[in-house]
């Protein structure tokens, strides 16, 4: 009786061993994981949300390692490493949904900030044309009007810039733009009162 | 001791001991070099110092990988104390890392901080050329761009993105650089001892005629704008003048906006021209068709062009934007037409010594 019970209790144990042991690796779970990474990755994340990217980057990778770990395991249990997977998933889900948005809002500061822009150089040209190219004020007229084209060639680079979607970089050129379009127009009515004439 | 009784004893033992053991904690030095590696990747560790976080990433892959095989031992057989050691040494290393990184980054934000200055008095130099040259206009397309730049760089570097503000420096430079070879080559003549050496010549010939023949002779002086007229080898008065568009260049042709160099007379007066009044001079002279030929010859000018002529000092206005002409106001080309004389002598230099407007800011480069 006392065989048949010992015996009973060895087989048990086998057949729990055989059952955990022959988990498998949860690679349908990876494969969506490692998926909604790579889909919020290529939606720009590294560039508009990077610290989130970061994070999800990082979960990836300790969910990678708790598979490892029971990679090694007689008794393979891969219920923790699922779990972190779909939290991965969610989270990378979630963070691409809310991509568009970031970018948009990006895409709408970059285009205020390009018109913005536009207009100054436009208000410096507006003043350069109506200055007149008297008596003193010629070659004034002459090196503005050159930096008035160099500004133009800047706003074409601020253009290419939001068409490669670096709305960052965009909105910085632009700001520098206004910044010195402001100069050059308060320079054009510095040399129109060197001749006498009002800005209009 | 009979066999069953043995077997209830290991069984009772084998029980004891799986429910005894609990699993050892794990190190939480694991923890401490996650948010580490973390800490280390918002600090820029990667761009600063790409080689020392390397080995630590290496270390870091090295101690998770040997945790994650201690973990998937047997909670009887497992044991971090290796593991432990490995994770400090890492924390050791990625602390000593965090210390380094400061001082790279005060190291390269003050390269940058120099490099953007240094650029930026470039930028400041050759807009002081480009103010002081009528061809300076030709720069001033670069010069806006590169002071475009120059504020996003700065902006960047204010934010401590001193890596962004680095990376703006080339396409600075670029604009710098064509900046300067449209002023240098220009400015280059005024700094040349061969070409100062014969305008002094013939500024020294010029007055010495002054004082020989006791006759009135003008000077004038590209580099300093003016125009001098000397009698009796004396200076007695000086003006403010403008030059052509072009006019700190030698004029080799018509259309070329530059103002001629060389000894010259005044051959025609002119008591009504469209500038108010107008002397005419003698342009070309033997020196310039020689010149002219020689240029030709060279193919450094179109076949088809002229010499042009009817080079004049006149009114209207000392506005450096003539054909080539020598502009002054009207009231000082009225005086002046009095003082002179057709045959008058004109001597137009660049400059009378090696330190004048133009090579000072060469020199300076």
């Amino acid at each position: 009786m006392k065989r048949i019970t010992i015996a009973f209790l060895i087989c048990s144990v086998l057949v729990v061993l055989l059952v955990a042991g022959c988990a498998k690796q949860p690679t349908e779970d990876i494969k969506a994981a490692q998926a909604s990474v790579d889909a919020v990755v290529t939606e720009g994340a590294q560039k508009y949300a990077p610290e989130d990217a970061k994070m999800i980057t990082e979960a990836m990778n300790a969910a990678m390692e708790e598979i490892k770990v029971q990679d090694g395991k007689t008794m393979k249990d891969y219920g923790k490493a699922k779990e972190m997977l779909a939290k991965v998933k969610t989270d990378a889900e979630a963070l691409k949904s809310n991509l568009p948005m970031k970018k948009e809002q990006a895409k709408n500061t970059a285009l205020a900030a390009q018109e913005t822009a536009k207009t100054a150089v436009q208000e410096a040209k507006t003043l350069l044309s109506k200055a007149p190219k008297g008596k003193g004020s010629k070659a004034d007229i002459e090196a503005l009007k050159a930096d008035v084209k160099g500004l133009e060639d800047s706003l074409a680079e601020v253009q290419a810039a939001m068409d490669g979607e670096d709305y960052g970089a965009a909105m910085e050129k632009a700001g520098s733009i206004k910044e010195k379009a402001g100069e050059v127009a308060a320079q054009v009515t510095q040399a129109m009162e060197k001749v006498g004439a009002k800005a209009k | 001791m009979n066999l069953s009784r043995i077997q209830n004893i290991l069984l009772a033992v084998a029980l004891l001991c799986l429910a005894g053991c609990t699993e050892p904690p794990i190190p939480p030095e694991v923890k401490q070099a996650e948010e580490q590696d973390i800490a280390l990747w918002r600090s820029e560790a990667p761009v600063y110092l790409p080689e020392e976080y390397g080995q630590y990433k290496k270390a870091l892959i090295k101690a998770k990988a040997d945790f994650i095989r201690e973990r998937s031992r047997l909670i009887l057989f497992r044991n971090y104390i290796h593991v432990q050691s490995e994770f400090r040494h890492l924390l050791q290393t990625g602390n000593s890392i965090i210390g380094q990184l400061e001082g790279k980054k005060r190291e390269f934000s003050r390269n940058i901080e120099e490099k953007l200055s240094f650029l930026g008095n470039q930028i400041e130099t050759l807009k002081g050329l480009s103010k002081t040259m009528n061809e300076g206009r030709l720069a001033r397309r670069d010069l806006i761009q590169a002071e475009v730049i120059l504020i996003e760089a700065k902006k960047r570097f204010e934010k401590g993105d001193f890596i962004g503000a680095d990376e703006k420096t080339p396409s600075l430079a670029e604009h710098i650089n064509a900046a300067e070879k449209t002023l240098y080559p220009i400015a280059t003549r005024y700094s040349d001892k061969k070409q100062i050496g014969q305008w002094q010549h013939w500024f020294d010939d010029t007055i010495a005629e002054s004082r020989t023949r006791n006759i009135p002779v003008i000077i004038i002086n590209k580099s300093e704008r003016t125009l001098t007229l000397y009698k009796r080898g004396n200076a007695v008065k000086s003006y403010k003048i403008g030059l052509g568009r072009n006019g700190s260049k030698d004029k080799l042709h018509a259309g070329d906006y530059a103002t001629p160099e060389g000894r010259y007379r005044i051959i025609k007066k002119l008591p009504r021209s469209c500038y108010h009044k107008a002397l005419l001079i003698n342009y070309p002279n033997e020196d310039d068709r020689r010149q002219f030929e020689a240029a030709k010859k060279k193919g450094l000018i179109p076949r088809t062009v002229s010499i042009g002529g009817l080079i004049e000092i006149h009114g209207g206005g000392k506005d450096s934007m003539t054909y080539g002409c020598i502009g002054m106001d009207n009231q000082n080309i009225d005086e002046l037409y009095g003082l002179t004389s057709v045959g008058t002598p004109v001597t137009i230099i660049g400059a009378v010594d090696s330190m004048n407007r133009f090579s000072s800011t060469v020199q300076g480069k």
